[in-house]
């Protein structure tokens, strides 16, 4: 899928959000049965998911590696991250291409996230953002940037959608690395 | 590319070059070895350094990077005064020079980066140009008075023109004019003949038009000439049916060395005649752009451009718009990108081939579409042997000769060695070898550790090395040549070597290995404690001669490049580290294997053999699977195992293979369920978020949008050779299988 086609389908989602004033435009996705969203502006492109290849002894949360015409991409699976429960690739679940500003920690790389569905774009103004700390205390906490409660909502949409903190995610691999889960294959066998 | 990349790959040539200039510069001042008449300096390349500069003046003036058009601006003045002999070329002058080297280097990498220019740097380095010049006196007496010069001609000479005159003039030299008949269409390579054949007798000062009438097809040209060689044998070297030599006469007739007056001719004569004569043709030429183009030799332009209209022409030349037609015509410069994405247009093109292969072996096996399926199998073999020119002539065209890292490391050599006091002769051998340019890209800074390491701990002091017997001034040899499909070089030198007990001992304290099993080690084995991370710590650097800074940074980065760096000592003789490396990163054969149900491609230059596996030759030592083969024993690598996938079940599995994959003189055999054959491969880089991952020195695209990752046999080899060797490591491992 080319750019300008994701584009397309990032239009036809924004044409359902609710138009009010400044806001940030997140994409929203499904993992297993929540609701959370990353801002639109990391998205460059929604995949559909192609042939994964694993990757041994990699960081926990990364699936593999996929080619995008002719560039090796590493997917992340956003669920080990948060702690979602996993379910096997669905024909709706889709990779989300997301890259940082190259000034950002982890930036400059273009990372696939695995995701169980694509929703819709949301714009949530500040109001409509609950900050993260208040909302919950875990350590899972670096990983969310907010709560959002859009205020208008059509049917079927989610009273409360996760806001997650694409900064902290994808530049924490190398935390992931150093963790324990780097020690363990090496045991293994 | 953008017009800043073109600007830092233009300027970064341009300094290549002034860097060897000054080196050779360099070896012409170190050559005068302690006698301190006045150096003989090749005029010609002080010119040429220069020329770069002013070059870069213009450039960075072009394109707007104010500190280094400043600074070109000083060290073009310094030039200028040593090409004219206002200033005599000494070290402290030349240390300048190298300096402006460095900082040339440092604003283009702040550019690459997008930072600004180094201020500092440019400001200390504007300082020292002022301290290191010391203007001699100006050559007081004025020997041109006493030849029968054309005043004409003394008024268009260059000043530096002038000046080389003045200099031989000064020497004693004697002046002869050439005057020679040149084909219009073969003027160039004619030229350089001459010159090429002058050179060993002496200095062409300046050629121009004669003026004659003559053939329109032909030329004629007086070519001054400065020699110290009597006229009988310039006549024998040089004459020939359209040169004629002639002696430019003394006005006064002094003592000797003047030549003999043979003939007198009219001394007017000499340069006279020079109107301006019309005539078509124009002679853009290589050969031109090598020489001042102040010198034009079609007949259009016979008055000499005066010294800004020189500058302005050169400047215009260097950007190129001006003179040096041909030159701009058979030169591309390209971005590296650019051939990466051919290179990967290649690359999907033979995933085509493949499946037109696939249908022509389905067509040919239809005997009722035979005559068809032959066809079709002659022009796919077609399209595949021009597929393969293809990737050859793109490969190609990524190479790039050794010595451009080479030059930045004879600098280097200078730099350090000058720091430390140590006198150092580097011998570079090979230096036209060619290899994929990112490779020597990421080459400069581990070769330039290693010599570092070589200069700081490697060779001793001047008396250490009297006391030794050995010569005075280190040697450092730098070889490289090309063996099969793989680049060597070698880093030698003739210093104190590295003591193996003490790396021992410190091997020992570091726990790296009992004493029981030091006692026994190779000590091959033992040398390559000096790769192990952190291995030689600050205390360590004396002890071990300090091999061991930074080598497993080196080591690490030899491996990204798919190489293998070894090294040998003989302590008191010398240290020698060698690297091997493959030519090109870019498209590589493979092997593709398949463990647990996945696919694998490991590198062809690092796979020696495949086996079958026989179960029964497994025998296991200290808790690691080997097998003998041809009477050595082979350590066994179960990938399934160490990469953490589920083992396949043997009983169902017919028979397996054993590849044997080496680095350096180390082998593994690694154990897999099938071998699918050899495939050309494309490596592409795994993204950041799997840097650290081991084993792998990338992906590539295996057909059918399938991707497989590339087996990093060198790094797989360290991995189970440090697991095992490494008492404590090995221990850790068997303790939880």
């Amino acid at each position: 899928m080319s750019d300008e086609s994701g584009a397309r389908e990032r239009g036809a989602l924004v044409r359902r959000a609710v138009e009010r004033g400044a806001r940030t435009e997140y994409l929203a996705f499904r993992l297993a049965e929540e609701t959370y969203a990353v801002p639109i502006a990391y998205v460059k492109e929604i995949l559909k998911l192609p042939p994964l290849t694993e990757v041994p002894r990699a960081p926990f949360d990364v699936m593999g590696v996929i080619s995008v015409r002719g560039r090796i991409v590493t997917v992340r699976d956003l669920r080990r991250r948060l702690r979602v429960p996993e379910a096997a690739p669905t024909r709706r679940s889709r990779v989300l291409l997301a890259e940082l500003p190259t000034d950002l920690p982890g930036g400059g790389e273009r990372v696939g996230l695995f995701v169980d569905e694509v929703l819709h774009v949301h714009r949530l103004s500040d109001t409509e953002v609950e900050s993260a700390a208040s909302a919950i205390g875990s350590d899972l906490a670096e990983y969310v940037a907010g709560i959002g409660r859009p205020t208008r909502r059509d049917a079927g949409d989610a009273e409360m959608i996760i806001l997650v903190d694409v900064k902290n995610v994808l530049s924490t691999t190398s935390r992931g690395l150093q963790g324990p889960s780097r020690a363990l294959p090496v045991g293994r066998g | 590319m953008d017009h800043r990349d073109e600007f830092i790959s233009e300027a970064q040539e341009i300094i290549d070059g002034f860097g060897r200039d000054l080196l050779v510069l360099d070896a012409t001042l170190k050559s005068r070895d302690g006698n301190r008449g006045p150096v003989q300096v090749d005029p010609e390349i002080v010119n040429d350094t220069f020329r770069a500069v002013h070059t870069l003046k213009g450039l960075s003036a072009l394109f707007g990077v104010a500190r280094m058009s400043t600074l070109s601006h000083h060290l073009e003045d310094l030039l200028d005064d040593l090409r004219l002999g206002r200033v005599e070329l000494e070290p402290k002058v030349l240390d300048v020079l190298f300096r402006a080297v460095e900082v040339y280097g440092q604003i283009l990498s702040a550019l690459r980066a997008g930072e600004p220019e180094p201020q500092r740097a440019v400001e200390e380095l504007l300082m020292s140009l002022d301290g290191a010049v010391s203007r001699g006196a100006g050559t007081a007496s004025n020997p041109l008075a006493d030849y029968d010069l054309d005043p004409g001609l003394l008024g268009v000479l260059t000043e530096y023109e002038e000046h080389r005159l003045r200099t031989n003039l000064a020497q004693g030299v004697g002046l002869y004019v050439l005057r020679v008949k040149f084909d219009l269409l073969t003027i160039d390579g004619a030229l350089d003949g001459l010159k090429t054949k002058a050179k060993p007798h002496g200095e062409i000062l300046t050629y121009l038009p004669s003026g004659e009438p003559g053939d329109p097809d032909t030329i004629e040209l007086d070519v001054l000439l400065a020699s110290r060689q009597t006229l009988e044998v310039l006549r024998l070297e040089l004459e020939a049916p359209n040169i004629q030599i002639r002696p430019v006469p003394r006005r006064v007739t002094k003592t000797p060395p003047a030549p003999p007056l043979v003939e007198s001719e009219p001394p007017q004569t000499v340069y006279g005649g020079m109107e301006p004569r019309p005539r078509k043709t124009h002679l853009p030429s290589a050969p031109m752009a090598d020489e001042p183009p102040e010198t034009p030799i079609g007949g259009a332009m016979v008055r000499k451009p005066s010294k800004a209209e020189e500058e302005q022409a050169e400047g215009n030349a260097q950007v190129g718009f001006g003179l040096s037609i041909r030159g701009v015509a058979q030169t591309v410069r390209v971005d590296i990108r650019k051939l990466d994405h051919l290179m990967n247009i290649v690359a999907e093109l033979a995933i085509v081939r493949s499946a037109l292969q696939r249908m022509t072996d389905r067509v040919r096996a239809d005997p009722e579409l035979r005559s068809l399926g032959l066809e079709m199998h002659r022009l796919s073999r077609s399209l595949d042997r021009h597929l393969g020119d293809l990737q050859g002539g793109i490969l190609e065209v990524r190479m790039v000769p050794l010595g451009q890292v080479f030059d930045k490391l004879a600098r280097v050599v200078r730099q350090i060695s000058r720091e430390h006091d140590k006198d150092i002769h580097l011998v570079i051998t090979g230096a036209e070898t060619e290899v994929d340019k990112l490779i020597v890209e990421e080459l400069s800074d581990p070769l330039m550790h290693m010599i570092r390491n070589a200069i700081d701990h490697g060779i001793e002091q001047r008396k250490t090395r009297l006391a030794r017997g050995k010569p005075e001034v280190g040697t450092i040899a730098l070889n490289a040549f090309q063996k099969g499909n793989h680049v060597v070089i070698e880093v030698e030198d003739d210093g104190a070597g590295i003591d193996e007990q003490k790396v021992l001992t410190q091997a020992i304290r570091r726990g790296l290995v009992t004493e029981q099993e030091a006692a026994t080690m190779l000590p091959r084995d033992v040398l390559a404690f000096v790769f192990v991370p952190g291995f030689s710590t600050k205390e360590g650097v004396d002890e071990l001669s300090g091999r061991g800074v930074g080598m497993d940074i080196v080591k690490t980065n030899i491996s990204k490049l798919g190489g293998v760096i070894d090294v040998q000592s003989e302590p008191g003789t010398g240290t020698k580290m060698t690297v091997t490396l493959p030519i090109t990163l870019a498209i590589i054969s493979a092997l593709v294997v398949v463990v647990a149900g996945r696919r694998y491609a490991i590198p062809l230059a690092s796979v020696l053999e495949a086996l079958v596996f026989e179960p029964w030759a497994l025998r296991t030592i200290e808790g690691r699977e080997v097998m003998s083969l041809r009477g050595q024993t082979l350590a066994l690598c179960r990938l399934e195992q160490l990469f953490g996938l589920p083992s396949p079940v043997t009983e169902e599995l017919a028979r397996r293979f054993v590849v044997v994959i080496g680095a350096g003189a180390q082998r593994l055999g690694c154990v897999v369920d099938q071998l699918i054959g050899q495939q050309d491969i494309v490596i592409k880089a795994l993204g950041k978020s799997l840097e650290s991952v081991r084993g792998f020195s990338g992906a590539t695209e295996l057909g059918d949008q399938h991707v497989g990752l590339v087996i990093d046999a060198p790094a797989l080899i360290e991995e189970a050779f440090t697991t095992s060797d490494g008492r404590h490591a090995g221990r850790r491992a068997g303790s939880e299988v």
